[in-house]
């Protein structure tokens, strides 16, 4: 065997350590606070990195789209936590056509880059066109999408079908406006042959409050405070240090001080965080949900539409929700109960296990033990997917369901999942965007669909209700196909949708105007120091 | 009876007296570089191949749950990392690009493979130095005490403890040390390598300790020494039971020999015998564990690593291996491969060094 | 000391019945304190595994307890976050965690040992391949292998095994053909080629009974190794299946509960003691063999086994 990499001395360490510790007490005191002093602040946040690149054009992971918020303007953008309303960004107004196809943007004046050059509308065409051509992650954004300069403040965007989801997409930091010129000196391109990446990753272009000073995908960024920033935004810290730090020993550093926010914290960690700590919680957008495969083949037992109706039935929602913790919500659809289209409350699917049992023996199942795949490594807001999917199996065995766990690392059972390969699945859905229109990829035939084996045809009055919800202008029109269109799925649909988990974030006392966005999580440049 | 079995000299030919009399240890070490080529060559391919085997999709693994769904997305991917080729070719290529220095790009971080390693591999190495100094001091000292005590009281308990030491899951003290140290102390400093509102020094070795005292930046330099002082002690406690058990019984085997007892005989006072006799007959088994245990630690901090944040390569491997990040994973098996080759080296040329009846042969 | 001015290498070898006299030295060995209370742990932990649905006071999967309740009476170890009775786990984990530890080195030891022995036996070609095989898989990253391994196959504690399986044999291969070497040029086994004895004869008769002691004695003392490597791979998720009861498994979800200490605290003492009592004995066996055959054991293990290994060529 190799030598084992684990020991200790306990005898040696209290001789040893007491004088190494004792002398590392000093420094320990004076880097608690995490802020230097004459004006000069630094704002510590520790969050669990899902971070690759800084690159607007190519970037589409939480802990990027804190970076880019702060490096980069949209052009609209969000006010604080409220995603229901556009409010301007680098375009200072917009109107959409009546056929939902066009939306015309008139652009800010005065708007600076970082290196003091106005942001132009050739700038604007520049970065979006970028987007669509490097079709990386975030190209999926302006599918289908037209962008061209009409003079030199305004940008018009048509889209091939009628696209009223596109001003709720715009404020997405991918769509950061980048500044052409330097970038086109340093390799970059509105096309697939772009090199700026490297660049990107170094120093930022960008006309946000904050520039990039050091940028590392394992371990922390560095922002500093853009002096050529003229935006509406006041940023208070003038160095900002996002460290890459896991969920337990977040809530260790922010409860001593040495770090200011904790962004990944779990429901059972803010338990009795006290010591002047605020902690916010609130309902995340992101939706865990259970499915069943409708493909015959994979298993008898999950297509089968009355074992489906006993699974809905038969799992305890309020009991997952105590295990989440309080501030977590069931959904009543698989829409998240924050944005426009949700379905009520009142309309969740309840615990009914009679019901539940009745159904199972109404499927005619015969041996009624299916496998639960999910990845071991996932947590969602702090929630381990593998806590869940214990309880799930614990209340399934009350029903009469034997479910057998099997999870495996991120990797592998994404392929499982995206292929359509698992019996039943515990998976979640985070928004691209806060619109209702990203949920018609559950219906049938579409991308999570098609994870389900829910295949195209499979329900016609969904598929119709989608197509018509899809290219529907107005609010309340909206809500309301969107809403017929879950009730409908909670009927004959593969998806249970379980619980939005909720979202904690803890902060140390002396910092203020933290509001949870579900687009960019939190926006370090709206938070102030008391 | 088969003529293949004859008592042979055993161990590749020591025994023999060498053929060839002029420049042994140039000879040697180019017998040892080509051993350490092959080898090199030997982990990246299982490396490769056993990465490739895995049911998993890099693309998957690094496109976002829409950009998956567009086939012009995952071909374009696939493209940029070479995916699209045939396994043979990915592997030559990737040979190819070695031989320049080349080791590709990481999917996680989109930066050179060398670029990545450049900056983990002198944090562990930070941290596995910081853990090996003090261990050889006091493992070698009380290994030495324990066996010149031996059967006594004092050596009971020095056996007691260096047991303990290498019994203790390691990652349930680093747990420990975090939790007691850092949060209910307060003594020792939070994760990472220094204080958040410091800025690394200068890349010159990548040692933070060491860029900084050399750039003279001190308040730097104190808060890296801090932060190293907690992983540093989980790290040593195990070794240092290693050191104290090996050291122990190669210095027991030397003091029964008619060597030391001719030294004592002859009336030199303990102290000389004990230092330039004993310790230096026993130095060799001593270096070979010593140096063994260093290159574990260089290769195998991972579960100390992600206790306390700290960017090694450790954390780095256990990234890139559940990401499947593939051009990464051959890095590191490299450089781990790399690492056991050159201890293995230094500890048989410092053999060959001390010990003059190798040197002979 | 006195001892060892008796025990001449001769003496040691030419006993015909080494296994016995290994035995013989036994009551010597059990005067150590350190011995007699290894064995009794060691002792302690077998009833543990053998008896643990009579001594667990709850069922360690049913989650009907209040969550996070701090040890108190009914639960002499706590709840964790899905208000499991911590100490039925740790009773319950003794019956994966032990089991497993022992099926892997006695695995190892049957791998490694017959490869190692014909290594040091056949030599030449023979030897050069496994050696330099072992080779190989020393310069592998144990953690890379064993991620790589448990998503080629799915995390579960056999496939666990399989992964460190894979990484251990190499030591017993060393060690073994370092024993060998030491063995096989001997008078009594080289008269017994004399006498016209086959090779694999040999080795069955004369080699094999002189390797039992000291690969007793050195599966021993891997078997706390063994048990560290599993509960770290469990640790790091690549182990244990859950719900099922695994000490690493259960110290990787104390780390997220730092403030229930008692959910990371308890497993880990557990499998602190299950080691050290191995540990102990192993030393205490190894003390009772003569100190040639110790020394080849060494107390690095593997990494002894690659100086010592030629020097007692």
């Amino acid at each position: 065997m190799l030598t084992p990499r684990t020991g200790s001395r306990p005898a040696i360490l209290p001789f040893v350590a007491a004088t190494a510790l004792a002398l590392s007490a000093c420094s320990a005191g004076t880097s608690a606070t995490g802020s230097s002093a004459g004006g000069a602040k630094t704002l510590v946040v520790d969050t669990s990195f899902d971070l690759k690149t800084a690159d607007p054009g190519r970037e589409f992971e939480p802990t990027g789209q804190i970076v880019d918020k702060a490096l980069y303007e949209t052009l609209l953008t969000f006010a604080g936590s409220d995603v229901t309303k556009p409010v301007a960004g680098l375009a200072s107004s917009y109107t959409e056509s009546a056929d939902g196809k066009t939306l015309t943007l008139h652009l800010r004046t005065g708007a600076k880059f970082s290196d003091g050059s106005a942001v132009t509308a050739d700038d604007v065409v520049f970065s979006l066109n970028r987007v669509i051509a490097l079709k990386g992650n975030p190209s999926f954004l302006l599918d289908g999408v037209t962008v061209t300069k009409t003079d030199a403040s305004t940008i018009t965007l048509v889209s091939k079908q009628a696209n009223p989801a596109l001003p709720f997409i715009l404020p997405n930091p991918a769509l950061g406006i980048v500044n052409s010129k330097v970038l086109q000196a340093h390799g970059g391109a509105a096309s697939a042959s772009d090199s700026a990446e490297t660049y990107l990753n170094t120093t930022s272009a960008g006309s946000g409050p904050y520039v990039l000073t050091s940028f590392n995908t394992n371990t922390q960024v560095v922002l500093t405070k853009n002096p050529d920033y003229n935006g509406p935004e006041t940023p208070a810290y003038s160095k900002i240090v996002i460290r890459n730090v896991q969920a337990p020993t977040q809530k260790l550093n922010v409860q001593r001080g040495d770090s200011q926010i904790a962004l990944d914290l779990s429901s059972d960690q803010v338990k009795g965080i006290g010591g002047g700590l605020q902690v916010l919680s609130g309902a995340s957008s992101d939706v865990i949900f259970l499915l069943l495969n409708q493909n015959s083949a994979v298993s008898g037992a999950t297509s089968n539409a009355n074992f489906v109706k006993a699974v809905r039935e038969g799992i305890d929602y309020k009991s997952l929700l105590s295990l989440a913790g309080s501030g977590s919500v069931q959904p009543a659809g698989v829409i998240p109960s924050s944005f426009l289209g949700a379905l009520p409350a009142s309309q969740a699917t309840s615990y009914d296990l009679a019901g539940a049992k009745a159904a199972l023996a109404a499927s005619g199942v015969t041996n009624p033990s299916v496998t639960l795949g999910y990845a071991s490594d996932l947590t969602v807001d702090g929630l381990s997917l593998q806590l869940l999917a214990e309880r799930v199996q614990a209340q399934l065995k009350e029903v009469g369901i034997t479910v057998t766990l099997a999870p495996a690392p991120t990797t592998t059972e994404l392929d499982n999942y995206r292929n359509g390969k698992e019996q039943l699945g515990l998976w979640y859905w985070g928004p691209d965007y806060p619109d209702p229109s990203d949920y018609l990829a559950f219906l049938p035939g579409n991308l999570v669909g098609l994870r389900a084996g829910w295949k195209a045809g499979a329900d016609s009055q969904l598929t119709a209700a989608g197509d018509e919800a899809a290219t529907t202008i107005g609010d309340s029109a909206r809500e309301h196909l969107y809403q017929q269109i879950q009730t409908r799925m909670n009927q004959v649909g593969p998806f249970i949708p379980l619980i939005q988990p909720s979202r904690n974030t803890v902060a140390a006392a002396s910092v203020t105007g933290i509001a949870y966005n579900p687009v960019w999580t939190i926006d370090v440049a709206a938070l102030g120091s008391k | 009876m088969s003529r293949r079995w004859v008592p042979s000299s055993g161990a590749g030919g020591r025994l023999r007296p060498s053929a060839r009399g002029h420049h042994p240890l140039a000879r040697f070490l180019a017998r040892r570089a080509a051993t350490a080529v092959l080898l090199a060559l030997g982990v990246t391919l299982v490396t490769f191949a056993l990465t490739n085997l895995v049911p998993g999709d890099p693309a998957a693994a690094n496109l976002g749950q829409r950009a998956i769904g567009d086939p012009a997305i995952v071909a374009q991917f696939r493209h940029q990392y070479g995916l699209d080729k045939p396994l043979p070719a990915q592997y030559l290529t990737y040979l190819g690009n070695l031989l320049h220095g080349d080791l590709g790009e990481s999917q996680q971080s989109h930066q050179p493979v060398l670029d990545d390693l450049d900056a983990v591999v002198p944090a562990t190495l930070e941290l596995a130095g910081a853990a090996i100094v003090p261990s050889l001091l006091i493992g070698v000292a009380f290994g030495v005490i324990a066996a010149l005590r031996r059967n006594r009281f004092t050596d009971q308990v020095l056996r007691l403890f260096s047991l303990l030491g290498v019994s203790v899951p390691t990652f349930w003290l680093a747990l420990l040390a975090y939790y007691l140290f850092f949060y209910r102390l307060g003594w020792a400093p939070g994760s990472g390598r220094i204080s958040p509102d410091l800025t690394a020094p200068r890349h010159i070795t990548g040692l933070y300790t060491v860029d900084a005292a050399l750039t003279g930046q001190w308040p730097v330099f104190w808060s890296a020494v801090t932060h190293l002082i907690l992983p540093a002690l989980v790290l040593t406690a195990y070794t240092v039971g290693l050191l104290t058990r090996f050291t122990r019984s190669a210095v027991l085997e030397v003091l029964d020999q008619d060597f030391v007892r001719a030294a004592r005989a002859k009336g030199l006072p303990s102290r000389t015998v004990l230092f330039q006799y004993v310790l230096r007959a026993a130095s060799v088994p001593i270096i070979t564990v010593a140096g063994l245990a260093f290159g574990n630690l260089l290769s195998g901090t991972v579960l100390v690593e992600s206790i306390f944040a700290w960017p090694g390569l450790g954390a780095y491997a256990y990234r890139s291996a559940t990401t499947l990040d593939l051009p990464a994973v051959m890095g590191v098996g490299l450089v781990v491969g790399l690492v056991y080759v050159t201890v293995n080296l230094i500890v048989d040329v410092l053999y060959g060094v001390i010990d003059p009846r190798v040197r002979a042969q | 000391m006195n001892q060892t001015t008796d025990d001449t290498l001769d003496t040691a070898a030419t006993t015909a019945r080494p296994v016995s006299r290994l035995l013989a030295r036994l009551p010597r060995v059990w005067r150590s304190p350190l011995a007699a209370v290894g064995a009794l742990l060691v002792l302690g932990w077998l009833i543990v595994v053998i008896a643990a649905p009579l001594l667990a006071p709850h069922d360690p999967l049913a989650q009907d307890l209040p969550p996070l309740a701090p040890p108190g009476a009914g639960h002499w170890f706590g709840t964790d976050e899905l208000g499991r009775d911590v100490f039925s786990r740790v009773l319950y984990g003794a019956r994966v965690s032990i089991p497993l530890a022992l099926l892997l080195v006695v695995l190892s030891l049957l791998i490694g040992g017959t490869l190692g022995a014909c290594a040091g036996f056949f030599g030449r070609w023979v030897d050069e391949i496994v050696m330099r095989i072992a080779d190989l898989v020393f310069a592998f990253p144990t953690v890379i292998l064993a991620m790589v391994v448990v998503a080629a196959l799915g995390a579960s504690l056999q496939n666990a095994v399989l992964a460190v399986l894979i990484v251990s044999w190499p030591s017993y291969a060393r060690v073994t053909r370092g024993l060998v070497l030491g063995i096989r040029n001997r008078e009594f086994v080289l008269s017994g080629r004399l006498l016209g004895f086959s090779a694999f004869r040999s080795l069955r008769v004369d080699v094999l009974p002189n390797l039992l002691g000291p690969i007793l004695v050195l599966a021993t003392l891997d078997i706390g190794t063994a048990m560290l490597l599993l509960s770290g791979l469990s640790f790091l998720g690549l182990g244990a299946k859950p719900p099922t009861p695994e000490w690493g498994a259960m110290v990787a979800d104390g780390t997220q509960q730092f403030d229930s200490w008692w959910i990371g605290v308890f497993p880990g003492l557990a499998i602190l003691t299950v080691v050290l009592a191995f540990n102990f004995l192993g030393d205490a066996l190894r003390d009772a063999l003569d100190p040639r055959t110790a020394r080849s054991i060494g107390d690095g293990r593997a990494h002894a086994g690659h100086v010592e290994g030629e020097r007692a060529a």
